[in-house]
């Protein structure tokens, strides 16, 4: 075999360039490097030699095939953050996702671009989907609420918070928009596609969430003060979670964050171009149509104090447990069904190991029951009123409000 | 198509469900210390033995609930008395929602809404669902009218001058720059819906509990106002449906505040 001559080839292809000669960028991350450095220089003041040269380092394979481009010919192009709303009508990406989401026609694809990029990605309010995102999201918050709460009008505030934060939190909209078929772009940038969600990406580690400094909002944020709830209900959001007072929005942010400000843009969007009604069925379809183990919310600490409360404040006999049946009291593994009864009612009943174990659970019954009262699934909500066909000729039948959950 | 989400599990004043004592369990099972499945015991001809109160349920604490016997004695200086007149409160609603005012929610409502957690020991009921409901009707409508207001179109501000970008424009997106400019935290305070509550007369009637009946503001008698506003609002929402509601917020809260 003969022997490499290393030296011979490296000689050859670490030959430096001279200055002089034309340089011919073959592929697009040199033409990139050579655009930037000729608008570094172009925007400072200072000479090119504050600016190296990159053309000493590239090294190129094709020198001396196009002759006649020059260094010149390349305009300045100046960089922006976000693609250009011209560049929307082009992208194929953007185009099938308005499609098959059945977005109505009247939301051009300009607007559907701009739903796309977040504040982080571009600070211009024009051409981020902050504003959006707001009007969007309350628009969802109301549906969700009011569905929430003519579905279930006993559920208790903690739970009421957890099944809000559940249909429309950060994380259930990161899956809906990935269910889509929403994609995210590495990093911000011109030339983007405009069908990828724009974000500045948090870098690996960073400290999200309850560990970042900045207090809340809320004046009673010292480590004394016991955050109840229901003063979550003024000060808080609609999950019940505090407020951040540093809240810069140009900051790189969390992908789930960045996903729900897109979905929630998405649906300001659909109200401000084609109305009330089409946001509030693109809710239903997308949004309330997902399920939710309601009783899997609950989380009790005394429920058989909690049950004999609730008996009492409505006017039902004290409630009493019995045994329903029973095998194998004294082997491994006995059985026990235990019924908890108020006069000659059954409120629930409960199955365990041990006798506490099954009157425990036959509480937790009782009192599921109790707060999962529901008169339907397509019980009439207050927005239909607001459409004008309301609620039928009948006009709008008040919806039960109950007194609220057992204080104990 | 369905799919499951994450439960997002509670907040931590919730502990896990902690089985009941011993001494608590075996006084039952003693009593009934039945092998087989239990049947109850039935007297012929047995009347209901409690009566349905008369009384309406905003006006008195269920008698089971009370304790035998007074705990401990009463501190004069926390003693706190709210309004148990239902004309007061009629001419509240009037005052607030315009002539007709007390005819919109039914009875036991419009005591529900005004009555915090803190009244009674909440024994008697309270308006925080109401309030949460209230609220995103409110954020909404406010928002809304933000993108609809002419004069917040007027005073929109310029964007950053080294930018020459064109953006897209179209006659439906040209309110929106107001929803960046104002944001709804400095729309929408504490204090100037506590303010717009003590005009109509809310503090006279509300029912709470003040922690120092002296100092009603470190007390928090704001937020108590701001629960009262939201939970008229979502009883309203509840009662007389949306539309009726939007109106409400538009003419009397919004409208007072300069929003329009």
């Amino acid at each position: 075999m003969k022997r490499l001559r290393i030296e011979r080839w490296s000689g050859q292809l670490l030959t430096p360039r001279t200055r002089t000669r034309t340089i011919q960028p073959c592929c697009l991350r040199q033409q990139q490097q050579k655009l930037a450095s000729y608008t570094a220089r172009s925007y400072s003041s200072s000479s090119a030699a504050k600016h190296p040269s990159p053309d000493d380092e590239l090294v190129f394979e094709d020198e001396g095939e196009h002759p006649e481009l020059s260094a010149s010919d390349y305009p300045s192009i100046p960089s922006y953050p976000s693609p250009l709303p011209s560049a929307a009508l082009e992208s194929a990406k953007l185009a099938a996702l308005h499609a098959r989401l059945g977005i109505p026609k009247k939301l051009p694809l300009q607007t559907m671009a701009r739903t796309l990029v977040d504040p982080s990605a571009d600070p211009h309010k024009h051409f981020n989907n902050a504003s959006l995102a707001q009007l969007g999201g309350s628009i969802m918050s109301y549906h969700v609420s009011e569905w929430l709460l003519c579905t279930y009008p006993r559920l208790p505030m903690t739970v009421l918070f957890a099944a809000q934060y559940a249909y429309s939190g950060p994380k259930t909209l990161q899956l809906v928009a990935r269910e889509w078929g929403v994609e995210t772009a590495a990093a911000p940038g011109e030339e983007v596609d405009p069908g990828l969600l724009q974000f500045s990406k948090l870098e690996p580690g960073t400290k999200y969430g309850a560990n970042r400094e900045g207090g809340t909002v809320r004046p009673d944020s010292r480590s004394y003060y016991r955050r109840g709830i229901s003063s979550r209900v003024v000060y808080d959001d609609e999950f019940g979670d505090a407020i951040p007072k540093l809240k810069d929005q140009n900051e790189p942010l969390p992908a789930e964050l960045a996903y729900s400000n897109f979905v929630k843009a998405v649906i300001g969007a659909i109200y401000l171009h084609s109305g009330a009604e089409p946001a509030k069925t693109f809710v239903k379809r997308h949004i309330l149509s997902r399920h939710l183990a309601m009783p899997g919310l609950f989380q009790f600490k005394l429920p058989v104090r909690e049950l004999s409360r609730l008996c009492n404040r409505e006017g039902f006999e004290y409630p009493v447990a019995r045994i329903l049946s029973e095998t194998g009291r004294l082997s491994r593994h006995p059985v026990f069904v235990v019924g908890i009864y108020s006069g000659k009612d059954k409120l629930g009943e409960g199955s365990g190991p041990s006798l506490q174990e099954a009157k425990t659970r036959a509480c937790v019954a009782s009192l599921k029951a109790w707060y999962l009262y529901s008169p339907g699934k397509d019980v009439p909500v207050p927005s239909d009123m607001e459409s004008g066909k309301g609620a039928g000729e009948r006009g709008w039948e008040p919806v039960h409000i109950d007194m609220g959950e057992v204080i104990h | 198509m369905a799919s499951r989400t994450t439960a997002r599990p509670l907040q931590s004043i919730l502990r896990r469900a902690r089985p009941s004592c011993e001494c608590a369990s075996v006084q039952s099972t003693r009593r009934q210390c039945i092998r087989q499945i239990s049947a109850t015991t039935t007297k012929p001809g047995a009347k209901w033995e409690t009566e349905p109160d008369e009384r309406p349920r905003w006006s008195y604490t269920p008698e089971e609930m009370k304790a035998p016997y007074p705990w401990k004695p009463k501190d004069p200086e926390r003693q706190f008395e709210c309004n148990s007149d239902p004309k007061r409160l009629d001419k509240f609603y009037n005052n607030f929602l315009g002539p007709g005012g007390d005819q919109v929610l039914t009875d036991e409502v419009k005591w529900l809404a005004i009555t915090h957690k803190s009244f009674d020991q909440g024994r008697r009921g309270f308006n925080d669902r109401l309030a949460f409901f209230g609220r995103r009707i409110l954020n909404l409508q406010t928002n809304i009218a933000l993108t609809r207001s002419g004069m917040a179109t007027k005073m929109q501000s310029r964007p950053a001058p080294n930018d020459n970008r064109e953006p897209f424009t179209h006659p439906k997106l040209e309110g929106l720059a107001n929803l960046s400019d104002m944001p709804l935290g400095k729309v929408l305070t504490k204090e100037r819906l506590a303010t717009l509550a003590t005009a109509a007369g809310m503090r006279e009637i509300m029912r709470w509990q003040p922690r120092n009946p002296d100092r009603l503001a470190t007390s928090g008698v704001d937020v108590v106002l701001n629960t009262g506003i939201y939970a008229i609002i979502g009883a309203i929402a509840l009662q007389k449906g949306g539309a009726y509601a939007n109106d409400v917020v538009r003419e009397k809260i919004l409208k007072p505040l300069g929003i329009s």
